[in-house]
Parts: structure tokens; C-alpha cells; sequence
């Protein structure tokens, strides 16, 4: 009897990213892994690699409020970086990943200089802009070493188990990424840093008068937002074994802002409900729905006038109000009936 | 190089049309319109169906096509762009990005993707110091200088045209004179949309006609009205003819580069100066 | 004529103000007074309708008016001077107050007249754009846009902030002027012209009406008001 209360207790004071640490990794291996036969090994690793760049633009969306219409830039610059290195340096494919991820990451660091300074429409179109630049240079006077339009094959060497070229390890090894991404973010954003960015999301002067030097966070937040859409690219490199101009067109920036609204900006899970939902909507529905391209323009409208905080994002606020009291309510029922 | 500059003044021209609007837009409502230049590829669309059914009068058939256009803009502000006042930001941009998804379909699906045919409907050409410059090509500057002067006109003489300048600075000013704003803005609205689809009938003979048309030149507008100034009038008419030659001179030496110089120097211009909503 | 009760204001999930009653009778001219921040120009903006209490009541001329737009309050004679004395800056002081004129369906000549008579100085400037005004022309312009029409109640922010002695007196004056024939709600920070205006005094305090004043010799105790601001 008297043992209910002490753990109550501890499990009140236990430390919830340890808690919750291994449910996430059950729930989203799982996840994955659920849909694997459905779907197949290589559309799921698909899947995962476009969840880690629905992950890094969703650092800036949603949790530092910039919509940035051209983040696709630091995906294909990571594809770029990584495939450049296992062609002219060496096929080393954890070092090229490296590359890939140092590459985007210094491309973040320097635009972020100039872009980090503005905002909304300044901020989305700048970043467009410069996505474009990017697109131009890759296609025509760079023609030389990226090959322009045609791209070039990427085959990375064996790294002991390590065999890219197998899909399953392919799989097993995004997965990885994926986790450690989540893993990395989830600590971040709920870090002084991220409550920081958040901070600055709702009312940047406020914090600016408090003293703390905004312009530093949401310059380090950019650049990393870059090097983790590298690391998307160069996994994306790796999956497809691949580099074209692609990877950086700027049309395909909307599918990742949809899947950041569909799953409902500033959730870790939003971002992987949201990658995963505009996958299977992009990847299927045209088979079914010949409109699909009005289908999502109308599903679009839908979720901006009624579903601000998207899909997931009702779904937690539907938890929040009636579930989550109900379920709530029996332990504590024990506890007062001891 | 003569030929290079006229060039540029057209496609100056063409910009100027599509970019009054959006800039209009983005003055007095603070809105960004992705959906912006769904009415110009409409009003292109509109021409080639009559087109067909009214063979030659490209004027009146031109005229038509604009005038068809705007019931929808109409509709499309009513009911979406009214909404997005005072929204934020992504809102805005998804909202109406989504109406340019739509409509784009729309189009592909009545009209097809293929790209279609048109010439020049005018075809004659001007002997000038022993070059031959496309009569086409020149009308179409005349008619955006008519503009200029004409919205010029508009803005400093009628009293609509001055509300809607006050209401630019100052709208809850405007709003506390007992002056129904929203009214105007809607009214500017349809007017951008409308010269939009004009810009979109003028190049239709001298471009390529297909679904997309609208979305890349939407980007070059929306580099036009940064670099111009958001609701300044002036500014948008320098704006769009500097990038208009800009993108001309480009052209000439380096075919591809023409757009992307465009976003260079919009980025620069962002860098310096950057705006504030 | 103007009756406020219990009103409660928030932007966002900051309340300014809470629970706000006051009462101003035709004719009156009231003070609303208190330091930076106290609310003065939040319950400004909330009568005139450019925001929308929490909860409480406005009541004019008997009528509720809680919540209307600033375009219906216009034209219940309700005119609203707001504080960064904008004008229309790119449109001359002519066209400011053709501009004025429109929704009152005055005369812009009539218009101009009745304030040239008021303030003859601004006869000169008709054809200056209103922007490159000094800051007393322009809050003068702005008290002429507000008398257009038929002014019943003037609703004006700090009139005489960051201007000239002279200037401010050109001011006082107009206003003295206006007294019976226009009811105001006027917040300042310049005692001296309330002691001159006031036929009653608000003072407000972190959003709350700290003191009412009617007694004209309270009005007189500059020095007692000062610990106010």
C-alpha cells in the first residue's frame, strides 16, 4: 500500500527525456517499419529522408516563425557537397556525408549572415532567390563539374558493414539518422536555446530588450536548419546513387511547406506525420485522384482556414481536451482512495 | 544593340502590368498574391479560346479576354483574399498559393499542357536607321507608358485614386475620415488583376503559352515590387523597365543567366533594404 | 453623452484595461491623464472602434455603440485624432481635408472654410504637401480633418506633445474655441492646458481609473495632479 505513492512520486520527478526517449524511439522505428510492407524498403527510406528536411525547415518555421520559400537550396547543396566528394576525393561515404553536411552547413552560416536579418515576405523571397541563384549555378556555369542538367552517378564505397548500395542497410542506416535527428532536435528545442528561438518566434523585441543578442540565435538556428537539409541530401545522394539539378528546384519547395502545415508547425511529430502524409499524398494520389494538383490546392485552403495547427496538430489538441482527462483521471483516483 | 534594348523595354513593359498589381496588393493590404498571375495566364488562355472563335480583331478579342477575367478575381478576393487581411504572413503565401494551384490545374486540365502556337498579330516591322523593329514590340511600350500616365492621373486627380494613396500611409486614418477601405482595396484589387491579364495578352504572341507561363514570370514580378518599392507606383515603372533591360542585356551574353541576374539583384536590394511585414 | 462601464481591453492575452467606467456630458470637455503606459490611448482607440474590448459597454447619445467600426462612429459624429500626428503626407493639405470631406458629404469648400476661419494661418498651406509640414501645422490640419462634417465628439491623443510653447498655444486657443459647441475626450501630459479645459479630469493608472475629478478646484491643483504622470 504505501509503495503506489512513492513511485507516483518518482515517476513525477523522473527526468521525461529519458521517459519519453524510448517510447519515441519504439513509436517511430516502429512506425516506420509498420508501413515498410505496405509500401516498399526503398519508398520508405524516401519517406524518412524527406521527414529529416520536413525536420530542419520546421526548425525555422515552426519554431522560429521564418517561412522560408527555398530551403530546398541546402538539400541540394548537401547532395552536391557529399556527391562532388565521393567523385573527385574519395568514396568514402561516411566522410562524404561529412562533406555533404560541412558544406551546407557553411553555405547556412554565410547567407544566414545577410538573410537572418529580415522577415517574413524579405525572408521567404530572399531565401527563394538565392535557391534559384543556386539552381542556375549548378545547371550552367558550374556545368563543368556538376555535369548541368544530366547530373552524374554517385556510387560511395563499402565502409565495413556499411553498403549503401544494399537497401535494407540503406534503410536501416536513415533510420538511424532519422532517430538521431529527432533525438538531437527534441533536446534542442527544449533546451534554453530553444526556448529561446521560441522567445523570439512570439515577440523578438521583447527578448532584444532583455539583452540577449537574437540576431546570434536565429543565425545558428539557420545554419543549422542548412546542415541538417544537407544531411537529408546527401543521404538523398546516397539513396539514389544520383546527383542532378533536382535536388535543388525550387518548385519543390511547397511539398515541404505543405508537409509542415499538413503536420502542423513547431512539433517534432508534426514534422514526421507531415513528411510522411505529403509523401503518400504525392507519391499515390495521382494514381487515384487524376486533379491531385487541386485536390492539395483545395486541402491547402482547407488547412489554413480551419486547421491552423494541422493534422497532428488536432489530433494533440483533441488529446489535450477530452482524452487525456479521462485517461488521467484513474490514477489519481487510486492515489485518493488509498 | 538596338534590337537588345527594345527588347528590354518590352519585357519592362509586360512587368510593369503584372507588377502594378501585385504591388498595389502588398501596399494597401499587406498581402502577398501567390495567386497574383493565375489572372494573367487566364487572360491568356481566355485569348486563345477566342481567338480561335473571332479569327483576327485581336483587339477586341484582347479587350474580351481581360474584361472575362475579372468576375474571377473578383470571386477569388471575396472570398480569399479578405479573409487574409492582417493574417500572417505564410498564411497568406499558402492560401493563395494554393488558389494558383487550383487554377493552374483548372487550366491543364479544359486546355491541356501542351503549349500553344501564337504570332505576332501585328507582323509588320519599322525601318529604323536600316534595323527592323517589330511594330508588335513597340506598341506594347507605348501602351505601358499610356498606363503610367494614366494611372498617374488616377491616383493624384480622382478622389478614389486619393484614398486609396492616403489609405497606402495611413489606413486606420482613412478608416477614422468615416471611409470604407476595404471597399477601395477590393476595387485595386480587380484593377491589378485586370492589368495583369492585359500584361498576359500583350506577350501571349511574342512567348510561350503553356499552364506554368504564370509562375515563373510571378517571381520576376515579385523581385520587381521589392526592388521598386511595396505601393509605389513610381517606383514599380523604373523597377520593372531597369529589370527589364537587365534581364535583355543578360540575355545577350550569357542566354540562361537572364532570370537569375533578376534574383541577384533583388537579393541585393533585399540586403540593403530589406522590407518589413 | 458618453457613457463607458466596466470596460476590460487585452492585447492579445495582456490585459490594458480593467474594468474602466466613466461619464462625460455634452459639451464637456474631459482630461484623460496618467504616465506611459497607463491605458490612455488604448481606451481611446477602444471608443472609437479601432479595438474591440474584452468585455464592458461604450453607450452614446443613449445608443449602445460598443464594438461598431471606426467608419460607424464617424458618422455618429465621433472624430478620433490619434497621437503620432500622421497626416496624409504625399497628398496636399487641401486634398487631407477633400479627403475628410468625402464621408461627411460636406462641401470641400465649406470644409476649408470653416477651418481657414478657425486657424487662418493654414490658408497659405493648401497647396503644400501635408508632409512637409512642421509638427504643430500638422496637428492643426489634424484637429481641421477631424471638425469636418458634423463633429459631436472629438477624441484627441496628445495634441501637444513634442511641440512649441507658441504653438501649443495656438492650440488651447482653437480648442477654448470649440468648447460648447463639441464635446472632447483629450489625453495629455500638459497640466497647464488641462487647468485651462477641463471641465473634468480621469486619471488613469495601470489601466484602472485611478481618480475622477469633476470639482473645479481639484482641476486647479496642478501640483497635486503632477505625482499623476
Amino acid at each position: 500500500m504505501n509503495k503506489a505513492p512513492a513511485s507516483h512520486a518518482n515517476h513525477l520527478n523522473a527526468n521525461p527525456m529519458k521517459e519519453h526517449g524510448f517510447i519515441d524511439f519504439l513509436v517511430i522505428t516502429g512506425g516506420f517499419l509498420l508501413i515498410t510492407p505496405i509500401l516498399s524498403v526503398h519508398r520508405v527510406t524516401d519517406f524518412m529522408i524527406f521527414c529529416i528536411f520536413v525536420m530542419s525547415f520546421d526548425l525555422m518555421y515552426g519554431y522560429m516563425g521564418r517561412l522560408s520559400f527555398g530551403h530546398l537550396l541546402f538539400l541540394g547543396t548537401g547532395a552536391y557537397g557529399s556527391g562532388l566528394f565521393i567523385r573527385y576525393i574519395s568514396g568514402n561515404p561516411l566522410l562524404a556525408i561529412l562533406a555533404g553536411i560541412a558544406v551546407a552547413g557553411l553555405l547556412g552560416m554565410l547567407l544566414g549572415l545577410i538573410i537572418v536579418r529580415t522577415t517574413g515576405a524579405c525572408f521567404a523571397l530572399i531565401n527563394l532567390a538565392f535557391n534559384h541563384i543556386g539552381f542556375f549555378l549548378v545547371l550552367s556555369p558550374l556545368r563543368q563539374i556538376t555535369r548541368g542538367e544530366d547530373g552524374f552517378g554517385v556510387s560511395a564505397s563499402t565502409l565495413g558493414f556499411l553498403n549503401f548500395s544494399s537497401r535494407p542497410i540503406m534503410f536501416g542506416f536513415v533510420l538511424f539518422c532519422l532517430l538521431l535527428v529527432f533525438y538531437l532536435l527534441k533536446r534542442l528545442t527544449s533546451s534554453p536555446f530553444g526556448i529561446m528561438l521560441r522567445s523570439i518566434k512570439e515577440d523578438e523585441t521583447r527578448v532584444r530588450f532583455l539583452g540577449y543578442n537574437t540576431f546570434l540565435y536565429k543565425w545558428l538556428n539557420f545554419a543549422l536548419a542548412g546542415s541538417l537539409a544537407g544531411l537529408a541530401g546527401t543521404l538523398t545522394a546516397l539513396n539514389y546513387n544520383y546527383v542532378n539539378p533536382n535536388a535543388m528546384d525550387v518548385h519543390s519547395n511547397v511539398g515541404v511547406v505543405f508537409a509542415s502545415l499538413i503536420g502542423g508547425a513547431g512539433t517534432l511529430y508534426g514534422a514526421l506525420v507531415g513528411g510522411v502524409v505529403y509523401m503518400v499524398i504525392s507519391n499515390f494520389l495521382p494514381i487515384y485522384i487524376h486533379r491531385w494538383e487541386m485536390f492539395l490546392g483545395f486541402s491547402l485552403l482547407i488547412i489554413t482556414f480551419r486547421f491552423r495547427k494541422g493534422v497532428w496538430g488536432y489530433i494533440l489538441s483533441l488529446w489535450e481536451s477530452g482524452i487525456k482527462k479521462r485517461l488521467l483521471r484513474r490514477p489519481t483516483e487510486e492515489v485518493a482512495n488509498r | 544593340m538596338i534590337y537588345t534594348i527594345v527588347y528590354g523595354f518590352t519585357i519592362g513593359a509586360i512587368l510593369y502590368f503584372i507588377s502594378i498589381g501585385l504591388s498595389l496588393t502588398f501596399g494597401t493590404m499587406r498581402v502577398i498574391n501567390f495567386a497574383h498571375t493565375l489572372t494573367y495566364t487566364m487572360g491568356v488562355y481566355a485569348l486563345i479560346t477566342l481567338v480561335a472563335l473571332f479569327k483576327g480583331y485581336f483587339a477586341l478579342v484582347a479587350t474580351l479576354s481581360i474584361i472575362v477575367v475579372i468576375p474571377i478575381s473578383y470571386v477569388i478576393e471575396r472570398f480569399i483574399i479578405r479573409r487574409l487581411y492582417g493574417e500572417s504572413l505564410d498564411y497568406t503565401f499558402i492560401a493563395t498559393f494554393a488558389i494558383s494551384l487550383i487554377g493552374v490545374d483548372a487550366i491543364k486540365w479544359i486546355w491541356g499542357v501542351n503549349p500553344y502556337p501564337m504570332s505576332d498579330p501585328i507582323g509588320k516591322y519599322l525601318m529604323f536607321w536600316g534595323l527592323s523593329l517589330p511594330i508588335y514590340r513597340i506598341l506594347i511600350v507605348m501602351i505601358a507608358i499610356l498606363l503610367f500616365l494614366a494611372l498617374n492621373s488616377f491616383f493624384k486627380k480622382t478622389i478614389v485614386g486619393k484614398i486609396v494613396v492616403a489609405a497606402l500611409e495611413d489606413k486606420d486614418g482613412v478608416r477614422c475620415l468615416g471611409i470604407n477601405v476595404d471597399k477601395y482595396f477590393s476595387i485595386v484589387f480587380v484593377l491589378g488583376s485586370a492589368l495583369a491579364a492585359l500584361g498576359g495578352v500583350l506577350y501571349a504572341p511574342i512567348s510561350s503559352i503553356h499552364p506554368y507561363m504564370g509562375l515563373s514570370i510571378l517571381l520576376l514580378s515579385f523581385a520587381v515590387v521589392i526592388v521598386g518599392g511595396m505601393g509605389n507606383l513610381n517606383g514599380t515603372f523604373l523597377s520593372a523597365f531597369s529589370l527589364g533591360m537587365v534581364m535583355a542585356i543578360t540575355a545577350r551574353y550569357w542566354s540562361q543567366g537572364a532570370e537569375t541576374m533578376v534574383f541577384i539583384v533583388m537579393a541585393i536590394v533585399l540586403i540593403f533594404r530589406p522590407i518589413d511585414i | 453623452m458618453l457613457e463607458i462601464k466596466n470596460l476590460d481591453v487585452a492585447y492579445g492575452h495582456a490585459k490594458a484595461l480593467h474594468d474602466i467606467s466613466l461619464n462625460i456630458e455634452t459639451g464637456q470637455t474631459a482630461f484623460l491623464i496618467g504616465r506611459n503606459g497607463a491605458g490612455k490611448t488604448t481606451l481611446l482607440k477602444t471608443i472609437i472602434g479601432l479595438l474591440k474590448p474584452l468585455k464592458g459597454s461604450i453607450t452614446y447619445q443613449g445608443n449602445e455603440i460598443t464594438g461598431l467600426s471606426p467608419e460607424e462612429h464617424y458618422l455618429k459624429g465621433l472624430r478620433y485624432v490619434a497621437q503620432e500626428k500622421k497626416v496624409f503626407s504625399n497628398l496636399t493639405v487641401r486634398e487631407n481635408i477633400e479627403i475628410a470631406a468625402y464621408a461627411s458629404g460636406e462641401p470641400v469648400d465649406m470644409a476649408l472654410d470653416k477651418i481657414t476661419s478657425i486657424y487662418p494661418k493654414l490658408k497659405d498651406f493648401l497647396r503644400t504637401k501635408a508632409g512637409q509640414l512642421s509638427g504643430g501645422q500638422r496637428q492643426i490640419l489634424l484637429v481641421g480633418r477631424a471638425l469636418v462634417g458634423e463633429p459631436k465628439l472629438l477624441l484627441i491623443d496628445e495634441p501637444t506633445q513634442g511641440l512649441a510653447a507658441i504653438v501649443i498655444e495656438e492650440i488651447v486657443s482653437i480648442l477654448s474655441g470649440l468648447r460648447d459647441k463639441v464635446s472632447a475626450v483629450i489625453v495629455e501630459q500638459n497640466l497647464a492646458m488641462v487647468n485651462r479645459l477641463a471641465d473634468r479630469i480621469y486619471i488613469l493608472k495601470e489601466g484602472k481609473v485611478a481618480r475622477e475629478i469633476v470639482e473645479r478646484s481639484e482641476i486647479s491643483d496642478t501640483r497635486g495632479l503632477e505625482e499623476y504622470l
